[in-house]
Formats: C-alpha cells, structure tokens, sequence
C-alpha cells in the first residue's frame, strides 16, 4: 500500500507544477494564437537554472524558481517580439520556428551541460504522514503552482485581464479600442513562458535533468490544452494533475519511458477524436 | 528557367568528375551521405512544401526503412534485396496510415500528430531489445541493429556513384510527380484548402496520396541508407532527422523540390565537411532556420527569385 500511495501523492506534486505549464501553453494559445512548441524548452532551462544554483551552493528553491522566471521572461519576449509575432499568421514558420528553438535550446544545452542526466538533491523531507514521505520540492511546487495559478485565474477575472481576454475573442475590437495588441502579445508570450520554466526549476529536484526533458511535459501540456481548452484554470489544473499522476503510476508500474509513450499515444488519439479541438489556433482562416 | 538548368548541369557534372579529381575518403564520405539526405529532404518537401502539410515526423518513413532493412537482414536472414522492397513497402504503408490520420486535420494539429507518432516511434525503439539468432549478441536500443549486407567492404566509389545516380533519379522523379497533374493538385491544396474543396477536389484522398508519395522517397533513401551505412540507429528516427527536413526545405524554398535537395546538399557538405559536431550542426541549421523565416519567409531561394523577377519587370522583361 505505502509504495502506491506514495506514487499517488509525488503524482499530485508533479502534476500540480504541469498545470502550471499548461496553463502557460493555454494563454499563449489564447492570446497570441498560435501552437507553441517551444514551451517544454523553457521547462528545461528553469531546470538547468536550479541545477546550476545548486551547484554553486544555493539550493532554495525560490532563489531558482525568479531567476528561472527572469532569465525566461526575457527570452520569452525577444521570442515573442522578434519572431512569434512577425511570423505568427504562417501555421508553417510558428510550428517549425517555436520547435526549432526549443532544438537550439536542446543542442546547446547539450554543449553546455553534456547529453548525460544531472540531477540535484531534493534535501531533507518535510514530514513524514504514515509512511508517506512528504518531499520538500513537492510541497513546495504545489503550494508555488497553486499560487500562481490562483494569481492568473485573479488577475484574468480582474478588470487587469480584460485586455487579454478581448484579445482573445475580438482581436480587432481590442486594436480599435487602443489596446496594444501587439505589446501584450508579446507580454503574455514572456510571461507563459516564465510560467514553464517556473516549473521546470520547481519539478528540477525530482526529475533527472537532459537537455530533452522539456518534451514530456511539453506533449502534456498540450493535450492538456486540446482536452480542456484555455477557458477554465480550474479544468486545465485537474486535467494537469490527472495526467500527472497517470504518467507517475505508468512510470511506477512499467517503466520511466512509458510515462513519455502514454503521452504521446493519448495526443494522437485526442488529434484523432476531436480534430476540431483547440479551434482558437485557428483565427477564423483556411490553412 | 533555362538558366536554372544550366547551373545544375554544371553542379552535376562537378560532382560526377570529383571522384577522379582525387578527393579525400573523409569528403567522399560526407558527400555520399549527403546525397541520401538530400534525397530524404526532397522527400519531404513532397508533403510538406508541394502539398503545404506541416509534417514534422518525417523521420518516421526513413527510420521505418533502415530498421525493416536490419531486422529483417540481420535477424530474419531475409537476402537483402528482398527486405529494402519490404522496408518500402512498410514505409509506404506507414505513410498512408499517417495521412489517412492527418486528412481531417488542419495547419498545426498536422504538425501535432505526426510529431507524436514519430517520437511513439523513436521511443519504442530506444525502449527495444532484439536478440541475434546467433551468439548471445543483444541489439536495439540507442547504438541500433546492424544490417547484414550482400558485400563484405563497400568500395566508397561504388557507394558514391551509387548515391549520386540515386539522388539524380529519385530527385527527378519528385520534381515530375510536383508538376504533374497531381502535383498541381496538392499544390492547390496547400494554396487554400477550402478554395481546392470548393472546386470539387477530394482534399483528404490527395493529402493521403502526398503523404503516400512522401513516404515512398523517404523510405527508398532510408534503404540507401542502410545499404551505405550498415545500421539502423535510433538517430534515424529521431525528431532531429525530421526538424532538419523541414529545416532544409524552408532554407532551400519549399515546394520547388529542387530548393531543399540543394540546400541539404550545400549545408551538410559544409558543416559535416568542416568538422563540426553533430549537436554543433543542428544549433547552426535552427539558428539558419530562425533566420530564414523571419527574414525570408519564401526561403533563399524564393527571395532571390523574387528578386530576379521584380529586376525583369524593371527592365521590361528584355533580359532572360
């Protein structure tokens, strides 16, 4: 029983920081519109970016997760600004761009680091709960993702996120009215991305960090985008936090690559069965 | 045009004489590799320059090939003929399942599903171990399966004759296939795909048929791969192999076939050529990428021909 619960309950840590992630993903998909793929590199840069600190003796995981936050909001609105939003009406340049810099992320990160795993300590438990061992990076990340996840689900329902959200549905309405279209595109663009590698530097102590890590919960992310749509922070958490203990369970049962397998099977049968889903990628045009 | 034709006469017969010019084993072996990979990006800007399908899992048709070759050569004993005609088979068919999954799809989910389906296949097979009938010898994984090849030594004049005249054919059966009738379909597919719709074109049969033809090419360079290389890796199935597709044709122009051959060809000889390390060359090809998409959407060769064109209109068309 011990063994299993124990899975169960790294399964809710892990999957609470996805929901991170995906939320992330969702307000990209949202806001700017298009199917980023380079979101799981962001997670593997807040990784390195714990890792490096831990190196050089700072292993608090707040001090990882701002710089993490810092160093990805800047590249996220260079990203944004000079490439996504120029590019973003061509399905072909987003897709194959926002892939090819998660793979210059990847390659250098394997330059810098090496192609092998690193990981870091995950330090003392907090407590201990009938056997269950509460980790220090679990709690951690799930009382971080569920802050900022409660933060953005605020700020979106604030008079703050109304420009967001009128971006979303109405963009030309939004220009008309003297929003900064543009700006706040590449604004969310930075900020989503910050969100994945907060992630990332959070999950950092419990994975083992490769330069390709970034995939996994890349895949997840993005199923958990097409399944839940990018409405609800509240659907997009629970299906992070499903997906997460299912990808924790088949990791424990069968083996770590399956929980990447399962994945990917899930994201080809959902591209099957709901072939429409995700229809805000697709501002109202024919490819 | 006519200029065009001209200039790739010339490229051809250099590549024909370098041989006997003397040319050193390394750099005959860059280009011989870089014969069957331009080929294989040729393949792809099939389906997703000429057809306009976003297809990021290209690797999938190529590694289906070069692994078909190795189990069915190495642990089957199948002669080796018999299993590169199989591994086109199943490349072929692997194709049409991949476009009968991605007819009903659109832009981005085209670029999701086979992403998927080709890391579901690089992760099976780095997940997969395969024992020789003979001996205790446990292949698969990342270090892969050995083909068993009809030759003992490969003569690298042979290998290099045998790839160019291979990428001369393959290359210009694609370049037919996009002027065809069918081509000229897909292209009108990839231009507005409710515009082909609306004129009465089956638009999932001929994406399927793009996907089909794609996979063919591809699967017939994964072939000459293993034939050259004596190995199927995990690398030939890797999302890397399919982002450099796609990389290439997007550098070279996509969906003029012979852009993306050219620009495979070019940019691999160079970099390979110069030493540079594989992770080194594929940061340089996405940074090139990133570039060229930014800057010239319609890929260098596009911008140069625009460039060409709006010099003729100036000059009102007098100089060809």
């Amino acid at each position: 029983m011990h063994p299993f619960a124990q899975v169960i309950l790294d399964g809710l840590f892990t999957g609470s920081t996805y929901a991170l992630m995906a939320a992330g993903l969702a307000l990209i998909l949202g806001v700017v519109k298009v199917v980023n793929l380079s979101h799981g590199a962001f997670f593997s840069l807040g990784a390195y970016v714990a890792y490096v600190l831990s190196g050089k003796g700072v292993s608090n995981p707040a001090a990882a997760v701002l710089l993490a936050c810092v160093i990805a909001f800047a590249f996220g609105v260079f990203l944004g600004k000079s490439f996504i939003n120029p590019v973003r009406s061509h399905p072909f340049s987003v897709a194959v761009g926002s892939l090819g810099f998660a793979i210059l992320f990847e390659q250098a990160a394997q330059m810098l680091w090496g192609p092998h795993p690193v990981s870091i300590g995950s330090g003392p438990p907090w407590g201990e709960l009938s056997g269950v061992v509460v980790r220090r990076w679990g709690a951690v990340s799930l009382l971080a993702s569920a802050g900022i996840l409660g933060g953005l689900a605020l700020f979106l329902s604030s008079r703050w996120g109304l420009p967001l959200k009128l971006i979303s549905e109405e963009e030309e309405i939004a220009g008309s009215v003297g929003i900064d279209v543009e700006k706040i595109r590449y604004l969310t663009f930075g900020f989503a991305s910050a969100t994945a590698a907060a992630a990332g530097a959070l999950l950092a102590p419990a994975t083992s960090i490769t330069p390709t890590m970034g995939r996994v919960p890349l895949i997840l992310s993005l199923i958990v985008v097409i399944a839940s749509g990018m409405e609800n922070v509240l659907a997009i958490f629970l299906l992070a936090v499903g997906l997460g203990l299912l990808s924790n369970i088949g990791a424990y049962l069968l083996a770590p690559q399956w929980s990447y397998v399962s994945l990917l099977t899930v994201i080809s049968l959902l591209l099957l069965l709901r072939p429409g889903g995700l229809s805000a990628a697709d501002p109202g045009r024919d490819y | 045009m006519r200029n065009t034709t001209g200039a790739l006469a010339l490229g051809a017969g250099m590549l024909l004489l370098l041989p006997l010019a003397g040319l050193d084993p390394f750099l005959l072996d860059v280009l011989t590799s870089g014969f069957l990979l331009a080929s294989y990006v040729g393949s792809w800007d099939i389906v997703g320059g000429v057809a306009g399908q976003i297809s990021l899992g290209h690797a999938l048709f190529f590694g289906a090939a070069t692994y078909s070759c190795a189990l069915l050569t190495s642990l089957a004993g199948w002669p080796f003929a018999a299993a590169g005609g199989a591994a086109l088979l199943l490349s072929t068919g692997a194709a049409a399942v991949v476009g009968t999954m991605s007819a009903r799809l659109k832009g981005p989910f085209i670029a999701l599903l086979t992403l998927a389906l080709g890391e579901l296949a690089h992760e099976v097979m780095i997940g997969q171990t395969f024992f020789s009938p003979r001996g205790a010898y446990s292949w698969g994984g990342e270090g892969g399966v050995p083909v068993a090849l009809p030759w003992d030594a490969p003569s690298p004049w042979a290998a290099y004759y045998g790839a160019l005249l291979f990428l001369f054919v393959s290359a210009w059966g694609m370049r037919r296939i996009a002027l065809s009738r069918e081509g000229l379909v897909w292209t009108a597919i990839s231009g507005s795909e409710l515009t082909a719709r609306a004129s009465g074109v089956d638009v999932a049969r001929h994406k399927r048929r793009a996907f089909v033809a794609a996979g063919l090419f591809a699967g017939a360079a994964g072939v000459g791969f293993a034939a050259y290389v004596g190995r199927a890796t995990t690398t030939d199935l890797s999302l890397e192999l399919s982002f450099q597709a796609a990389t290439f044709a997007a550098i070279g122009g996509r969906g003029t076939v012979v852009g993306p051959v050219l620009a495979a060809l070019i940019l691999h000889t160079v970099f390979r050529g110069a030493g540079v390390s594989p992770a080194a060359r594929v940061l340089l090809y996405a940074l090139a990428l990133l570039l060229v998409l930014r800057f010239f959407p319609a890929g260098v060769a596009g911008a140069l021909r625009q460039r060409i064109r709006a010099r003729k209109m100036i000059s009102g068309g007098a100089i060809r």
